[in-house]
């Protein structure tokens, strides 16, 4: 009789928790999105996945000695995952569209008002019951507005781990959700005229400015700004093995076979961070709603920079493309060209909404960097 | 700390940031505009020197046309 007590007590059943059945089912939900309908299946399938594992009870997978535990203590307690990703981003991306206008860095730079606004308004969500977010908790969420994962997951995990599991899911979901979150805001600001404008066409780029480009970033970031180097420095140790054009086995390495390894592990890791009791509480409530302002004031403040800079310059530039400039490659960019067609059906404005695509990925992590700086 | 004290803060930190990241991405800006002083391409694509396209072999076309019909009959047979 004992013995069966025993069996019974080690069986799942016995030991089920309502909090971790919700966890599962929220696992689930992430799957059914990402299968289903197709919401960044990359991650939310390892994500997902990790949610479900890491409630399974007795297995306690998080646990010291699980697989879990091992997989996220050496990959983002470290802060190595991330910045493995972003290598591999930056093998993929291409800055040209940025370096033949340059002056798109500055629609980067005002996209990232979303990060700033948001710490501010998670501090002030500290006047609810409820919520008691620090100030490094309010920069760890604030950088959802960032649009990018890796950043979101480099800074949560240094500057607040417990909240890492809800802001990963929050960043993840509202990239995936661009399209539906940009076009509203982008024809809210801009007249049908406005959004009609069509922009010069680009210089050619040398292949010399492309080898160039990365070294001077990352040597601007080593004089003022050293707490980006991690996110920076690996990210144009990436764009520089795919210009320079004499590693292309490195480069497809870190843009396929290490980004695709990292993903799987990365997604695991952040799946196991959404154990009931860290995640079933009203601040990941608080998170996801932060998360959807974050977004929406950096599109918000990237297409008034955009309408501003197009009053003052004598190359016309379309409001739209601001919108790019919360990073999220390349689907705000893909966005910003689909709602250019619809006002002016000739007008394609992918290329030139790519330059602020890639400079908000620099922006991102320049304000990261910043972050770090001062409140880390 | 209090809330008040953490809103000016956060303020604070706003500022500072943007400011920050405005001031980082102009110098970056000011950087790309002289490397493409310096690197940029050359700007000699002219294309009015370049020598007039030949017809590259002597085959009339009609023979080709010939020659060609032949080569797929011939396959077809196979």
């Amino acid at each position: 009789m004992d013995g069966l007590l025993n069996l019974w007590q080690a069986t799942g059943l016995a030991n089920l928790t309502f909090p971790a059945l919700i966890m599962m089912a929220v696992g689930c939900g992430l799957l059914y999105l990402a299968i289903a309908k197709g919401f960044e299946p990359l991650l939310l399938v390892p994500i997902g996945f990790g949610a479900i594992l890491t409630n399974i009870p007795v297995a306690g997978l998080s646990e010291p000695g699980g697989l879990l535990y091992y997989v996220y203590y050496i990959g983002i307690d470290s802060g190595v995952f991330p910045l493995l990703i972003f290598m591999g981003v930056g093998a993929l991306t291409d800055f040209s569209a940025l370096i033949a206008n340059p002056r798109m860095l500055l629609l980067g730079a005002a996209a990232q008002f979303g990060i700033f606004a948001t710490l501010f308004g998670a501090i002030a969500l500290n006047f609810v019951p409820g919520f008691e977010f620090t100030l490094k908790d309010a920069s760890a969420i604030a950088i959802i507005g960032g649009a990018d994962g890796p950043t979101a997951i480099f800074l949560a995990s240094k500057l607040a781990p417990e909240l890492l599991g809800a802001i990963a899911v929050a960043a993840y979901s509202y990239m995936a959700l661009v399209p539906i979150i940009q076009p509203p805001i982008m024809r809210a600001l801009t007249s049908e005229q406005e959004r009609s404008i069509a922009m010069p066409q680009l210089r050619a780029v040398s292949t010399k400015e492309k080898i160039l480009f990365p070294l001077m970033v990352l040597s601007l970031t080593i004089l003022f700004l050293p707490a980006a180097t991690p996110l920076v420095g690996m990210f144009c140790l990436g764009n520089l093995m795919r210009e320079c054009g004499v590693v292309d086995r490195l480069s497809n390495t870190a843009q396929n076979e290490i980004i695709n390894i990292t993903t799987i592990f990365l997604g695991l890791a952040v799946g196991s961070k959404l154990a009931a009791e860290h995640f079933l509480t009203v601040e990941t409530l608080g998170i996801l709603v932060l998360g959807a302002l974050a977004f929406s004031i950096g599109t918000a403040s990237g297409v008034f920079m955009a309408k501003a800079m197009n009053r003052l310059s004598t190359n016309p530039i379309n409001p739209l493309v601001g919108a790019a400039g919360v990073s999220a490659v390349p689907m705000a960019a893909r966005v910003v060209n689909k709602v250019g067609l619809e006002a002016n059906p000739h007008n394609f404005l992918l290329m030139h909404a790519m330059g602020p695509n890639v400079a908000g990925v620099l922006g991102s992590a320049v304000a990261a960097g910043i972050l770090l700086a001062l409140v880390g | 700390m209090d809330i008040v004290s953490l809103l000016l803060e956060a303020a604070n930190l706003m500022l500072t940031g943007m400011v920050g990241v405005f001031v980082f991405l102009s110098i970056l800006i000011l950087a790309v505009k002289n490397l493409a002083r310096f690197a940029g391409p050359e700007l000699t694509c002219d294309t009015s020197d370049r020598a007039p396209s030949k017809p590259s072999t002597g085959v009339p076309s009609d023979h080709i046309a010939a020659i060609s019909a032949a080569i797929a009959q011939h396959r077809t047979k196979k």
